[in-house]
């Protein structure tokens, strides 16, 4: 038996009875009850089996610092929480919860066992069991220790949930409901200052919600703040961390307590940045340290009297409290006034409060002080407790169904920590509080240390006769530690609380120690022989209790994740077919398959079609920069290894941008306008690094040019025309631009109009057939795409892909950025030596250029393969080695950095970094790959057209 | 050959509707990116006030860094470029859109992803900022309506993510 | 997430706003290739790691995209203070 449902009392709504299920059995509870007051109201005590021993557990608190009642929710497929405190789920129509780590079931657990072998599990047996046999780990211990140890079960599908998020700003942030925190509000109400009051409970009122006699005062003060415009009010809402400058991270719960599933969203992530933050979160009352202090039936004094008074639940019908403060006293008077009966008031202290002692006598209870409990007996419920005379050492038995704690109070300093602000030690409270801020918050209330329940005495474990060894007195419930395991710690050389709390694993669990933290430090400080504040305090790191990844990530689900940037033209792209692949952010056409067609297929007949007669090409994605000033050209010429100063206007030119180490960082080829006009050109992944360190160079290194830069990435669609035909598409369509060969020489620029809608375009080639890259503004890139299709349908017009584009380039030897180079790469190396200006006195990268190690032989250097089996396309990133037949470890002399299938060549070609690879063009190399090596002869990199005729027409 | 080829816009023009806010696409429009050593220069030569001020705007000129501005015009308006002096007048016209974020949730709609306090922005305010990982240029137009300038390649997913939070 | 000062804007502005950039205060050398191997490489490579107060610089990318310095102390992350390129070392 024990708890049960008292006649009145309580804020619960009797008249709302709510039906919920708990392991697969139905219970009547009412609105407002929690899953804990509601099963306690049923008499229920078994919650379930702790983590290390599976020893039966039940309830110990009321509020968030729920150590033992752990259990999992199930609202349907994909929304099963485990590891949720029974104390903080509001139960409705239709709740399906369920207990944790037990098999088969909370009574019957097979787990036990781990309970008899206790010996066997002292702290710190992790570190030193498990080794041997090395082979075991993986089959045989691992995946036991999986089943065995652990609490609820991870979910397994996918969470269907949505989740909000934002932020806020105010000028006043309380944390804390409790009447210290309505207090703070009520004080500001009246000013024009913004004001945001956070509660992690359903109402505020914090301790004021078990205390009738304040439920006026909270009535009108909870109205009078709603109804203040300047104030909001969060309930359900936990502040879980406290970041730099006054930002504070809390996760808003919006709809696990109701009924109906909906796509509402599930938790809201609050980011709030506040000028000024106030404490409030109050204090948690201290479990003692005893033999049998687990045992269901034994909790919180102060949580029984929120279960009576908050929820007309009575723990059970004749409770002991075990006392070393004098709360606990306070408490148990509150219980009588509901009706319950309590068997006895055991203290440790020789003597209390004349108060006290009256009033117990006045409700005929019989007191026994400086006794102390050193045994509980029944293992799923309290039957007696056994209490020793410590005057005399004698023993007696006392019957009881319930037996409360109250060891004492520790103020929340939680968020004050992440705050870094400093705590000093209170002697007299045997507990931390706040001491010198870091940021600009206060606390008030129970979490400074300011109460006014009386006071009590400061100790780390209950005495007792019996051995210590011998005995299982717990003081952190959730990870089964004991007072022993920390003895063991300190006996083993542990000296520090932060290796103690690690080795016995003290204060790690879910709760983070809140019942538990300042007890393990009593303990070592007795076994260390050393004041409190020599042992040190761990740290508080957010998440203040667990919050879910939802709430924290799941406003970014799916597609919020990150943008995925598309071109004027993709939707063209999409709506034939093309298979896409993503480049940096954006979202490219790989290839365009015809019915029935693998990428092979299409790529080979996009490759010849280019060849042949013509492709088009979205290359909108490519970085653009504009530089515009008097000193345009000078920037360029520092910035770049090319000359610029001597292009003309309407010229194009290949830049090569080098970092001061002497590596290829970017290329592209750019135009000149005008003489203080560039069009630069970038690689698509790289037009935010090259902006960026252009503009370094631009404030910081040359502030006095007279230069400006601009993106223009977005500015422009990009549709690039390539092959034979392509002059025979284009000319139709334009406007004010002389396209023939003279007029219109390869690397040129020209402005005018295409199908009505301005241009510039371009005469370059990335694929070594006659091209122009036509640059309209953004909005037109589509209807001028379609333009072209249907020009160049008598051409047999080909779209072609990203895939396509990388073939046809390699088979020209042309580089691309951050596949044929690494960042380690030299303009040498990559046989570009005759874009470096030689007359040039300076430019980035330069002098590194001259470094005993970008000089030395042996460098990689760009090189073409050709296969001895022309029909075997090397893997990307193979490596190479000169010698297939020495020992292993082989040295590796270089990588394979482009490999493709060429259907112009009717090979595969490759192109890859070796060491010393412009010496050995005709040299046989070997690529080890699993099963077969392979061979291949070294070439130049340009394996069509060497002269470059085809460009040239 | 058509004479007005159709333009394609990354978001559509029917506005988005939910309680307390309203989100539309502006029409086109003229973008200009202002560089200069001296802002007399570009006032002599575009015959139009510069705001100094950093977050100041004045006449669709925003003023967004110590010697950059944002200069949004009507369609048709001539504007120079500069050539010889000591500025930089670029044509960035195509490169963002607008989004007009309109009502008495606007503020809230937009610090959903902004970490700025849009409550305390005045009236003709302007700064480049940023929305969950996603640049922005913010402009608070009058009480109740702000001009959000977003590249066109990220506006898809801004729209997403603003009509969403409306929604919540 | 940290305010920043931006000494352009004159405003405190959010962390999220801006990009490190690295130690403050290493010129470029104005004639980079008289520069010995020794100085070179500690011009490219050499940084400084301090425990404590750090010259660095930051970029307001996101909001007026000006480079400025800044020293920051490395364990408590606290700036003390935000000046603009090119103004001494403080």
């Amino acid at each position: 038996m024990s708890g049960f449902r008292l006649e009145t009392g309580g804020r619960i709504d009797r008249s709302q009875p709510v039906r919920f299920d708990f392991d697969g059995k139905t219970y009547q509870g009412f609105a407002g009850d929690s899953l804990a007051s509601a099963l306690l109201a049923n008499s229920v005590m078994l919650f379930g089996r702790s983590f290390k021993y599976h020893r039966p557990r039940g309830l110990v608190a009321a509020g968030s610092e729920e150590p033992n009642a752990l259990i999992s929710v199930n609202r349907g497929p994909g929304r099963f929480t485990p590891n949720l405190r029974a104390t903080g789920v509001e139960i409705h129509d239709g709740l399906i919860a369920t207990s944790q780590n037990r098999w088969p079931s909370l009574a019957m657990d097979f787990g036990a066992i781990n309970d008899r072998l206790g010996m066997f599990f002292p702290a710190g047996f992790y570190n030193k069991t498990f080794m041997w046999p090395r082979s075991f780990w993986d089959r045989v211990y691992e995946p036991a220790i999986r089943k065995m140890a652990g609490l609820g079960d991870a979910p397994t599908t996918e969470d269907p949930d949505v989740y909000a998020s934002t932020y806020a700003h105010c000028d006043l942030l309380i944390i804390g409901a409790g009447p210290a925190g309505i207090d703070a509000a009520l004080g500001f109400m009246d000013t024009n200052k913004r004001i945001v009051l956070i509660d992690e409970q359903d109402e505020l009122g914090g301790g004021a919600l078990a205390d009738p006699a304040l439920w006026p005062w909270l009535e009108r003060s909870v109205k009078a703040l709603a109804d203040a415009p300047n104030v909001t009010i969060l309930t359900r809402t936990t502040a879980f961390g406290y970041y730099h400058d006054n930002f504070i991270g809390a996760v808003q719960r919006l709809t696990d307590h109701l009924p109906d599933v909906t796509d509402a969203p599930r938790e809201k992530l609050w980011r709030i940045r506040a000028g000024e933050v106030v404490l409030a979160q109050g204090a948690i009352e201290r479990p003692l340290v005893f033999d049998g202090n687990d045992t269901p039936g034994v909790m919180l004094s102060s949580a029984a009297k929120v279960y009576a008074n908050r929820y007309g639940v009575a723990v059970g019908k004749a409770p002991a409290l075990m006392a070393s403060h004098d709360s606990g006293w306070h408490d148990v008077f509150a219980l009588a006034k509901t009706g319950v009966g309590i068997s006895a008031i055991i203290d440790v202290r020789q003597s209390v409060d004349s108060a006290l002692m009256h009033e117990a006598d006045r409700l005929g209870i019989p007191v026994y002080l400086n006794h102390g409990v050193v045994g509980v007996n029944g293992r799923h419920g309290v039957s007696s407790v056994d209490i020793c005379d410590y005057g005399d050492q004698q023993v007696r038995r006392i019957d009881t169904d319930a037996l409360l704690m109250a060891g004492g109070w520790t103020p929340s300093v939680h968020l004050w920590s992440h705050s870094k602000g400093s705590l000093k030690w209170r002697d007299d409270l045997g507990a931390y509080v706040p001491d010198v801020p870091n940021e600009n918050v206060h606390c008030v209330g129970g979490c400074s240390g300011d109460w006014d329940f009386g006071t009590g005495a400061i100790i780390d474990m209950l005495p007792t006769p019996k051995d210590q060894s011998r005995i299982k007195a717990f003081v952190d419930f959730q990870n089964d530690v004991t007072a022993k395991d920390i003895m063991l710690a300190v006996r083993e050389g542990f000296r520090s609380i932060e290796h103690i709390k690690r080795y016995t694993t003290n204060g790690m669990a879910t709760d983070q120690g809140k019942t538990s933290n300042l007890n393990g430090l009593q303990i070592a400080s007795s076994a260390l022989n050393k004041p409190v504040t020599d042992i040190g305090l761990t740290s508080f790191r957010p998440p203040y209790t667990p919050q879910t990844f939802g709430a924290l990530a799941g406003h970014a689900k799916g597609a919020l994740f990150q943008p995925t940037r598309t071109t004027n033209i993709d939707d063209w792209a999409q709506a034939h077919g093309a298979v896409f692949e993503l480049v940096a952010q954006w979202r490219r056409a790989r290839y365009f398959p015809h019915p029935g067609e693998d990428m092979h297929a299409a790529v080979n007949r996009e490759c010849v079609a280019v060849r042949s007669s013509v492709g088009i090409f979205d290359a909108s994605t490519l970085g653009k920069i504009e530089v515009v000033g008097p000193d345009a050209a000078e920037f360029l010429n520092r910035m770049y290894t090319n000359p610029w100063k001597a292009l003309e206007p309407g010229r194009c030119r290949y830049g090569l941008l080098l970092k001061e180490d002497g590596f290829i960082t970017d290329d592209g080829v750019s135009a000149r306008l005008a003489p203080d006009r560039f069009h630069l050109t970038t690689t698509t992944g790289g037009a935010a690094l090259v902006l960026n360190m252009m503009e370094d160079y631009l404030q910081t290194e040359w502030p006095d040019l007279d230069v400006w830069l601009t993106s223009t990435t977005e500015q422009y669609a990009v549709i690039a025309l390539q092959g034979p035909n392509a002059r025979k598409v284009l000319e139709p369509l334009l406007e004010g631009i002389d396209l023939s060969a003279e007029a219109f020489p390869h690397m040129a620029i020209r402005e005018g109009r295409i199908c009505g809608i301005e241009t510039r375009l371009f005469r370059v080639s990335f694929t070594g057939e006659l091209g122009f890259e036509i640059n309209v503004p953004t909005a037109y890139g589509r209807a001028v795409w379609e333009q072209l299709m249907a020009q160049g349908a008598q051409y047999g017009i080909t779209p072609y892909g990203t895939e396509a584009m990388h073939v046809l380039r390699a088979e020209k030897g042309f580089i691309i950025v951050g596949q044929d180079t690494d960042g380690t790469v030299t303009p040498f190396d990559a046989g570009l030596d005759w874009a470096v200006g030689k007359k040039k006195p300076d430019f980035v990268g330069k002098r590194s250029m001259a470094r005993s190690d970008i000089v030395a032989l042996g460098r990689k250097q760009l090189v073409g393969l050709l296969t001895d089996d022309p029909n075997l396309v090397l893997e990307e990133g193979a490596q190479i080695v000169a010698d297939p037949k020495q020992p292993i470890p082989m040295t590796m002399i270089g990588h394979v950095t482009s490999s493709y299938w060429s259907e112009t060549l009717g090979r595969s070609i490759a192109m890859a970094l070796v060491a010393g690879g412009h010496d050995m063009t005709g040299n046989t190399l070997h690529i080890p790959m699993p099963g077969k090596t392979h061979t291949a002869k070294v070439s130049g990199v340009v394996f069509y057209d060497p002269e470059g005729a085809r460009l040239h027409v | 050959m058509s004479e007005a080829l159709i333009r394609h816009e990354p978001v559509s023009d029917a506005p988005f509707v939910a309680e307390g806010v309203r989100i539309r696409l502006a029409p086109p429009m003229q973008r200009h990116a202002l560089r200069a050593r001296n802002a007399e220069d570009l006032e002599g030569l575009l015959k139009i006030k510069i705001p100094r001020k950093i977050g100041a705007s004045e006449g669709g000129i925003m003023c967004l860094g110590p010697d950059e501005w944002y200069f949004r015009s009507e369609v048709g308006t001539a504007i120079p470029t500069g050539e010889g002096l000591p500025v930089a007048i670029t044509d960035i016209s195509e490169r963002s859109i607008c989004l007009i974020v309109e009502g008495p949730r606007a503020s809230e709609i937009l610090m959903a992803g902004c970490p700025l306090d849009l409550d305390q922005f005045a009236v003709g305010q302007a700064t480049r900022t940023i929305y969950e990982t996603v640049e922005i240029i913010v402009m608070r137009a009058a009480e109740d309506r702000f001009h959000v300038e977003v590249w066109r390649s990220f506006s898809a997913w801004l729209w997403m993510a603003m009509t969403m939070a409306a929604r919540h | 997430m940290i305010l920043i000062h931006c000494p352009y804007c004159d405003e405190k502005r959010p962390e999220i706003e801006f990009a490190n950039a690295g130690q403050a205060h290493i010129a470029r050398p104005l004639d980079p290739s008289g520069q010995s191997d020794a100085d070179w490489e500690t011009y490219l490579f050499i940084r400084a790691n301090p425990r404590g107060r750090h010259h660095e610089r930051w970029r307001h990318i996101h909001g007026c995209g000006r480079f400025f310095n800044a020293v920051r102390d490395t364990v408590t992350d606290k700036f003390e203070t935000t000046y603009k390129a090119g103004e001494p070392r403080r």
